[in-house]
Parts: C-alpha cells; sequence; structure tokens
C-alpha cells in the first residue's frame, strides 16, 4: 500500500513539476503562415494561438499520449497524436474546410431566392414587391432570364418549352395542378401564397435526379419550418378579401390563410371589352393551411390546401358569329406531409406523400366535358454525409395517375375517356467536393411507366470550378423524360415517353451585392407526341415522331448596392427554337417562343414617404404565328410585347401598408397570336382576328393590417 | 488512517487545482478580451470550453466575443466567418443550459449584427426572431437587467428605422441601470454581468 501510494504520489508530483514545450509552426496549402490558429491539447487548458508568423510554442505538464488540435477558421481542424515530449517543431499544414459560404457552388441552371442562400438572386421580399406581379409569385419569377413573356397564359415557359415542361413541387413532393383553372386568354396565378415559403429554388436546366418528369424546368418551394411569432393578417384588395393567423405551441405550429377573390366589382367598374365579356366573372375561395411539428432530430408537416373557382364568359371566336360561351367550375383539394429525420453520423431520412383530387366541369356552347383527376406522389429518400467532402442522396418514388373525363354534346352523344397509370422511380446521387474550388454532382435517375410499359434511365451531370474569388464556371449535362400530356395519353396510351438533354455552361460573378450571370445552353427533344388533328382528339393518329432543339444564352445582372436606397435586376434571354410537334406540319418555331426577352424590374425605397416605389418594363420580340394565306407554316409575326408597371407599397404605420399597382400603364395593345378562320371567305382570303388581353391595362389597390404582440411586423414581404 | 487522510488531501488538492485552472484560464480570457485581442481570447475560451464540456460560460464567452467583434466588420466572408463561430458555440451552450436568457439575448444579438451589416436583406426575416427571443427571454427573467436593457436598445433602434420616436423605451433603460445596481451579482462567476456602462451611454443620449 505505501509504495502504491508513493507512486501515487510521485506521478501527481511528476505531472506538476515535469513541464515539457510542444512548438511548430502552421500554414496553409501554399505555404503561408495562418495566424491566430487555435493550438491546445485536448482536455486540457494548455494550449495557444498563432503569432503573425504562425508559430505557436506553450509550456504543459501532460504526460504519454496526447491529442494536439490546431484549429483556424476556414480550415478543417488538424489532429496530432504522439508523445507530449515529440510534439517539437511541428509543421502543421491546414487544409481549407469546404465552406457552403466561400467555396463553390453547383449552381447551373438554377436560381434560388432564400435567406442566407449563396446562390439567392432574388430575396422572398422581392418575389412579390415586383411591379405588374401583383402578389403572384410566378409572375416574379417571369423577370428572371430564361424564361420567355407569354402574357396571355400566366405560367412558366422555360427555354424553348411549353408551360406544361415545368414541373411543381413543394417539400420535395409534386404539385399535380399548381395553377387556376381558367380559360384561353385569361391568365392564370399560382395557387400558393408566397408567405407560407421560406425558400424558392426555380432551374432552368439541368436538375438534380432527385427531380424527373419534367423537359425543361422545376420550380421547388420549401415551406417554412418554424414561423416566429403568432400574428394575424387582414387583406382587403380591390378584388377580394383574405385572412390568416399563425398559432405557436411551443414546437408546434399551425399557419391558415384563405382568401375570396371576385372580379365582379372590378369588373363593373373598369370592364374588360377586349374580345370578351363577363357572363359571372372569376371568384374563386380557397383555403390553406400547414401544421408543422418540430423535435430535436425531426420535423413533421402537413400542409394542405383548397381551391374553388367558377367563370362563366364570352369570347370571340372568327368562325362563329356570336359570341362563344365557356363556362368553367373547378375544384381543388391538395394534401402534401412530410416527415424528415436526422439520425447521428449524418444521416438523414425523408419520406413524405402528396395527393391531389381535381375536378372539372367545362361546358361550351352547348357541349359538357366533366373531368376528374386523382394524383398521388410517395416519396422517400436518405441522404448521408460521409464527410463535408462526399454526400449521397438516393430514394424511390411512386407516382400514380387515374384520369377519367366524360364528353357530352347536345345530341346525346358521349364519350367516355381516361386513363390509369403508375410510375415508379429511383435516383441515386453524389455531391463531391474535391477542393474549395472544384465540386462536382454525379447521379441516375430510373424511372419505369406501367401504362406506357416502359422503362428509362435518366444520367444527370453537374461541375462547378471557382476561377476566382466572386467569379465560378458551371457546366451540367442530363437527360429529361416525361410523360406524353393527358390530352394525348387518354386516346393513345401505345405512346413513348418525351425526351430532351440539356448541355449548359455557365458563369457567375457574385461581389457584395451585386451578381452577374450568363448561361449557354442547348437543349435537344426528341419523341415528342404529334396527332394528325387541329387538336387531340379520339380518332387522331398519334406518334412520337415529333422532335426539335432549343439554344440561347440567358443574362441576369443585378446591383442593390451601388446607388442607396435603389435595387435593379436586368434580365435578357436569346432564345433560338424550332420544333415538331402536336399538329405541326413542319419544324417552326411555336408561338410561345418570342426570340428576345428582356426585362427590367426597379425598386426604390422612399425614406420620406416611408414607401417602396417600384417600376418594371418587360419587351418580347415578336411571337411566330400561322397564317394559311401564306404559303409557309408559321412565318408570320406579331408586333412587338411591351409593358410598362408601375407600383408603390406605403407604410402608414408599422402594421398598416397600402399598396397600388398598375399593369401597363401605357396601355400598349399587345397581340399574342391570331385567329384565322376554318373556312376562306369568297375570296378566298382567310379572315382572321386579333387575340389580345382582355384588358390593356389593371388596377389593383390593396390595404394590408397585421396584428401580432410584435408591432413591428407587417405584411410588407407578401405584397 | 493516515493514507486514507493523504489519499483525500491529494484527490482534494487535485479538484482544487483544476478549479483554479478554470479561474484562471477565464480571467486571462477576461484580460485577453480586454485588451482587444480578440483571436486569442476566443481561442482560449474555446479551449476551456473543450475542456469542460458541461459548463455553458466559456462556450457562451466564444460566442459573445465573436458577436460584439462583428458589429462594424464590412467584410462579409469575415463577419460570416465570426458569427457562423459565435452560432455554432451558442447553440451548444443552449444545449448544457436550455431556456437561459443570458443566452437567448446573445443569439439576438447575433441576429442583429446581420441586421446591421445589411438590413434590407437580413432585417425582414431576422427582426421577427429577435422579437421572438427578446419575448422568450424577458418570460424567464422579467428583471434581469441584461435582457431588459438589451430588449430596449433593439425597440430603440427598430423606431428610429421607421422614423419613430424612441423615447418610450428610455423608461426600460432606466429600470434597467437600477436593476444593475440593486441585482446581487450570482454566485457562479463569471456569470455575465456586462451591460451597465452601455445602458449609461444609452440613457444619455435619451436625456439629450
Amino acid at each position: 500500500m505505501k509504495s502504491f501510494l508513493l507512486v501515487l504520489f510521485l506521478a501527481l508530483m511528476g505531472t506538476s513539476s515535469a513541464q515539457e514545450t510542444i512548438s511548430g509552426n502552421v500554414i496553409d496549402k501554399s505555404g503561408n503562415p495562418i495566424v491566430g490558429a487555435n493550438v491546445y491539447l485536448e482536455g486540457t487548458y494548455d494550449g495557444t494561438s498563432t503569432d503573425e508568423e504562425g508559430n505557436f510554442n506553450f509550456q504543459t505538464s501532460e504526460t504519454g499520449t496526447q491529442t494536439l488540435v490546431i484549429s483556424a477558421i476556414a480550415y478543417d481542424p488538424h489532429y496530432e497524436v504522439g508523445e507530449v515530449s515529440y510534439l517539437k517543431n511541428l509543421k502543421i499544414r491546414l487544409t481549407e474546410a469546404i465552406n457552403q459560404l466561400t467555396g463553390v457552388t453547383l449552381s447551373a441552371g438554377t436560381f434560388e431566392a432564400g435567406d442566407n442562400s449563396k446562390v439567392s438572386v432574388l430575396k422572398p421580399l422581392d418575389i412579390v414587391t415586383t411591379a405588374g406581379a401583383a402578389g403572384d409569385f410566378v409572375a416574379a419569377l417571369q423577370t428572371l432570364p430564361g424564361t420567355t413573356t407569354v402574357n396571355e397564359d400566366g405560367r412558366l415557359f422555360v427555354r424553348g418549352g411549353s408551360a406544361e415542361e415545368t414541373q411543381v413541387f413543394i417539400d420535395g413532393l409534386r404539385v399535380f395542378q399548381p395553377f387556376n383553372a381558367t380559360t384561353n386568354n385569361v391568365p392564370t396565378r399560382g395557387r400558393f401564397s408566397p408567405f407560407l415559403f421560406k425558400g424558392i429554388t426555380f432551374s432552368t436546366g439541368g436538375y438534380s435526379a432527385e427531380y424527373g418528369q419534367a423537359l425543361s424546368s422545376v420550380l421547388l418551394l420549401n415551406t417554412t419550418d418554424e414561423p416566429d411569432e403568432e400574428k394575424t393578417d387582414i387583406q382587403v384588395m380591390s378584388v377580394g378579401s383574405g385572412v390568416g393567423h399563425t398559432e405557436i405551441w411551443g414546437n408546434t405550429s399551425l399557419s391558415i390563410n384563405t382568401s375570396y377573390i371576385n372580379l365582379a366589382p372590378y369588373e363593373a367598374l373598369i370592364p374588360s371589352t377586349q374580345g370578351m365579356e363577363w357572363n359571372d366573372p372569376y371568384e374563386s375561395i380557397s383555403g390553406e393551411g400547414v401544421f408543422r411539428v418540430k423535435g430535436d432530430r425531426s420535423m413533421f408537416k402537413f400542409y394542405t390546401g383548397f381551391n374553388q373557382a367558377t367563370l362563366d364568359i364570352n369570347q370571340e371566336d372568327i368562325n362563329f358569329e356570336d359570341l362563344v360561351r365557356f363556362q368553367l367550375k373547378n375544384r381543388n383539394l391538395y394534401f402534401n406531409t412530410s416527415y424528415k429525420h436526422f439520425f447521428g453520423n449524418n444521416w438523414s431520412l425523408f419520406s413524405g406523400a402528396s395527393v391531389s383530387n381535381d375536378v372539372n366541369e367545362i361546358a361550351i356552347i352547348e357541349d359538357a366535358i366533366d373531368t376528374e383527376e386523382v394524383n398521388s406522389h410517395i416519396k422517400v429518400k436518405v441522404k448521408k454525409g460521409f464527410s463535408n467532402r462526399f454526400e449521397l442522396n438516393t430514394g424511390v418514388e411512386l407516382f400514380s395517375t387515374k384520369y377519367d373525363e366524360t364528353y357530352q354534346d347536345p345530341d346525346g352523344f358521349t364519350f367516355d375517356g381516361g386513363y390509369d397509370d403508375v410510375l415508379v422511380a429511383g435516383f441515386l446521387e453524389g455531391d463531391l467536393f474535391f477542393s474549395q474550388n472544384l465540386a462536382l454532382k454525379l447521379g441516375a435517375r430510373a424511372e419505369h411507366s406501367n401504362v406506357l410499359d416502359q422503362f428509362s434511365i435518366s444520367p444527370r451531370l453537374s461541375l462547378a470550378y471557382k476561377s476566382s474569388e466572386n467569379g465560378q464556371f458551371s457546366l451540367a449535362y442530363g437527360d429529361f423524360y416525361q410523360k406524353p400530356l393527358t390530352e394525348s395519353i387518354k386516346f393513345d396510351q401505345s405512346l413513348d415517353l418525351e425526351k430532351t438533354s440539356h448541355y449548359i455552361l455557365n458563369y457567375q460573378y457574385l461581389d457584395n451585392g451585386k451578381t452577374f450571370r450568363a448561361e449557354a445552353y442547348y437543349k435537344d427533344y426528341d419523341d415528342l407526341v404529334k396527332f394528325d388533328t387541329e387538336l387531340p382528339s379520339f380518332n387522331s393518329e398519334y406518334s412520337n415522331l415529333g422532335k426539335g432543339y432549343a439554344t440561347g444564352i440567358d443574362v441576369f445582372w443585378r446591383d442593390n448596392k451601388s446607388i442607396s436606397n435603389l435595387d435593379y435586376w436586368v434580365s435578357y434571354s436569346y432564345l433560338n427554337t424550332k420544333r415538331d410537334y402536336r399538329n405541326f406540319t413542319e419544324t417552326a418555331t411555336p408561338n410561345f417562343a418570342p426570340k428576345h426577352n428582356f426585362s427590367i424590374v426597379t425598386k426604390y425605397w422612399v425614406e420620406k414617404l416611408r414607401s417602396q416605389v417600384g417600376v418594371s418594363y418587360s419587351f418580347g420580340s415578336g411571337r411566330p404565328y400561322n397564317n394559311p394565306n401564306s404559303k409557309n407554316f408559321m412565318d408570320g409575326k406579331t408586333k412587338p410585347y411591351n409593358n410598362l408597371s408601375l407600383n408603390m407599397a406605403y407604410l402608414i404605420d408599422q402594421q398598416k401598408i397600402l399598396f397600388f399597382s398598375v399593369s401597363n400603364v401605357l396601355g400598349f395593345n399587345n397581340v399574342s397570336n391570331y385567329q384565322y378562320a376554318n373556312v376562306p371567305n369568297d375570296g378566298g382570303f382567310y379572315p382572321r382576328r386579333e387575340i389580345t388581353p382582355p384588358a390593356d391595362s389593371f388596377f389593383f389597390v390593396g390595404f394590408f393590417w397585421t396584428i401580432s404582440t410584435n408591432t413591428k411586423s407587417n405584411q410588407l414581404d407578401n405584397l | 488512517m493516515k493514507k486514507l487522510v493523504a489519499i483525500i488531501f491529494i484527490a482534494v488538492s487535485f479538484t482544487t487545482s483544476a478549479q483554479d485552472k478554470y479561474i484562471q484560464g477565464m480571467s486571462k480570457g477576461m484580460q485577453l478580451w480586454g485588451e482587444q485581442k480578440i483571436t486569442e481570447a476566443s481561442n482560449l475560451f474555446e479551449r476551456i470550453a473543450m475542456a469542460e464540456p458541461d459548463n455553458w460560460l466559456p462556450y457562451y464567452y466564444v460566442a459573445l466575443v465573436n458577436t460584439t467583434a462583428s458589429f462594424g466588420v464590412k467584410d462579409e466572408t469575415k463577419l460570416s466567418q465570426q458569427l457562423n463561430k459565435a452560432k455554432e458555440f451558442i447553440d451548444v451552450a443552449k444545449n448544457i443550459s436550455p431556456k437561459n436568457p443570458e443566452i437567448l439575448i446573445v443569439e439576438a444579438m447575433m441576429n442583429t449584427a446581420w441586421i446591421a451589416f445589411d438590413g434590407a436583406t437580413y432585417g425582414m426575416t431576422l427582426s421577427g426572431k429577435n422579437t421572438k427571443l427578446y419575448n422568450e427571454a424577458i418570460e424567464l427573467a422579467p428583471n434581469n437587467p441584461r435582457v431588459i436593457f438589451s430588449r430596449a436598445e433593439w425597440d430603440m433602434g427598430s423606431a428610429q428605422y421607421f422614423g419613430k420616436d424612441t423615447t418610450p423605451y428610455c423608461k426600460d433603460v432606466e429600470r434597467a441601470i437600477e436593476l444593475f445596481a440593486t441585482t446581487e451579482p450570482k454566485e457562479t462567476p463569471f456569470y455575465p454581468n456586462w451591460g451597465e456602462d452601455r445602458a449609461k451611454q444609452v440613457l444619455s443620449q435619451c436625456k439629450s
């Protein structure tokens, strides 16, 4: 016992008396000293910071094998394990940490709107304070390059693709009817209120293997994880009203938002007269709700949206003496639920499902069409970060569609159409960061469609190289498949998937409030659906013999720093596209693809008036149309499109905002297309009529009031 | 028996020496911070934090040192590095000591640093978070002078931005100063005690 005590005592004495010196030098990969690195023995107080030359030197009373930790901001930590007496005159080289904020980003083809994201080109606020957008976030995205101005439609047309080639996802799950139901030439809006979302990613091509069934583009919306505060929002607008409320109970929260839109009072005051008259102007009632539960390592979300809309309109038609009556009643119900769990060791699991039910009752003159579509999407994916240099993402998905349609004409003739499909897909994708300056995303997606009995594999590749402090180059390639549209597949299920390949080269320059992007692309279309009648019909002949291409350059510039209180962005897109599809008699540029698109959005904050004033201008070159009086197919061109819009948000006080906007303030008469008669007149000439918007300009006035315990919040970010 | 005493003695002297080391280390850290040696102070607090994984204070000071040093930084890279470091450590502190008003106000201060750097970008998204943090802190500690003062200062900043009168908040600052004087210092060594000087400064602006 005595001897044991003695040993113990000596050991303790030993530790307190014998001092060892630990020393060395810390440099980066190019040999420059790292100043202020933290150097210490793990689990002890012994350590120091490196000096101006990167040197360190400290005393320790520890003995035996110890771990020396060298850590510095922006570098990966380094560990040296060894006998204390050997930790002398060390030469330590630290490698730069892969950091999302300063490092290379995989961003070819992508625009993001988010809070802290480096590649974010639009802030959530921008989405909704853009003049002419009138609170529709899709309209704000149309000011970005890569989109074309198809003002009479309201949806997203990306790089020579039709609107149906863009798919929308909420929290990674498909939204099957993202836009309100409408009719020809009455522009639609997105169904969702922007303020339930914290981030929007808009990809104009070359996107990840996680997303499929979209030939041109994906729009990814993410709902807020955790609302900041309890509040009630009240909106009174010239086109309707809305109420929203958020309630928080600890880690659980619920946000609801309801709105009622009725164009009747507006139409009574300022009637739309161009080529149409309303019997019952557009009326809709909608509600949305998000329920969230946040756990220590998990996130559960449930989103639901309901919308019922009716309209009754008489529209001009060159083939009819009288106006043609169109009635629509649409009911849409959508559920989206997801659960995310973060395990230790950088594993995470995501599982979710979305279901939609969409019912339309349509009457055209005396023909009646009833449709019902039930869609669902189920997805399970896992993500594993092996280090901050390598991350793997893999999952499986199932899409099911059930579509039924009944057509009835006044003579009692009926035709039932429809189809069922189950599509199974799997994807695997890895993100590899070779260094702070070079990164690669490599993945593949496999899909099998039941109804088409077809299997496809799409490779995806994206490479990014950071060429300087602020600049980076990116390359992306991918194959994309999409099922033929319902309008054809309901009649012919022997069709094949349509296909595109994207090749993208991107350069991006970011410098403190200034963003420059230029992107060149080539898109190859194959296996497009063709039919031999004016519109797809049960007796048409269908084939996949269509094909085409789209190539162009997109340029974006934004600056919110150079002039105080002024923020502006400019977009230009050059598009050269031709395709042979649908009922085209030969390869031609479609009507929705003007060659030049330009837009400028400016916002100016007037401190004295506590107001934000916004001006937007957009231009689209003439749009091709087919003139049957001409020998050549699709050789007509409309005059260019011009639109100057203004808006102003005035803060009455911190919680009350008055908002005005006017679109197309100069009243340009924009012609989007011409409708020609089906039969020539006596002189052998096909008469035509202009297709113009129902009204040249649109006015909007709204009053927004936020009631919360926090007297500073307002709805400025929702406008 | 003697042996036992000896063992206890040795054991006790050993533990007190660990406590001494902590006191010494923290004092040295405060000294370095006082000398504006930000990196050295942050590094030292970080070393103590790593050796004392159950004590929130060293983590708290790493966050506080980096946050206060971030005000006025114009370089976004440097700012984000410092504030990310602060965030990393405040998150650990929060795990060690949940529902701690002192930690909540430093978290709010980090958001304020972002807003001060670029109000247009971060103001909308972070100001709501700050209000939530201050409300939570005041609920937990209605008489903590640092909480009262920090919230009053934040409210004054917002009022100023909106061109509103800031004087209503001066009352809160006054109350904080009274509480600074009367509140008994906590027994825990190095428990946060900053704020009084700054509060007096702000109050003098109120009166001018």
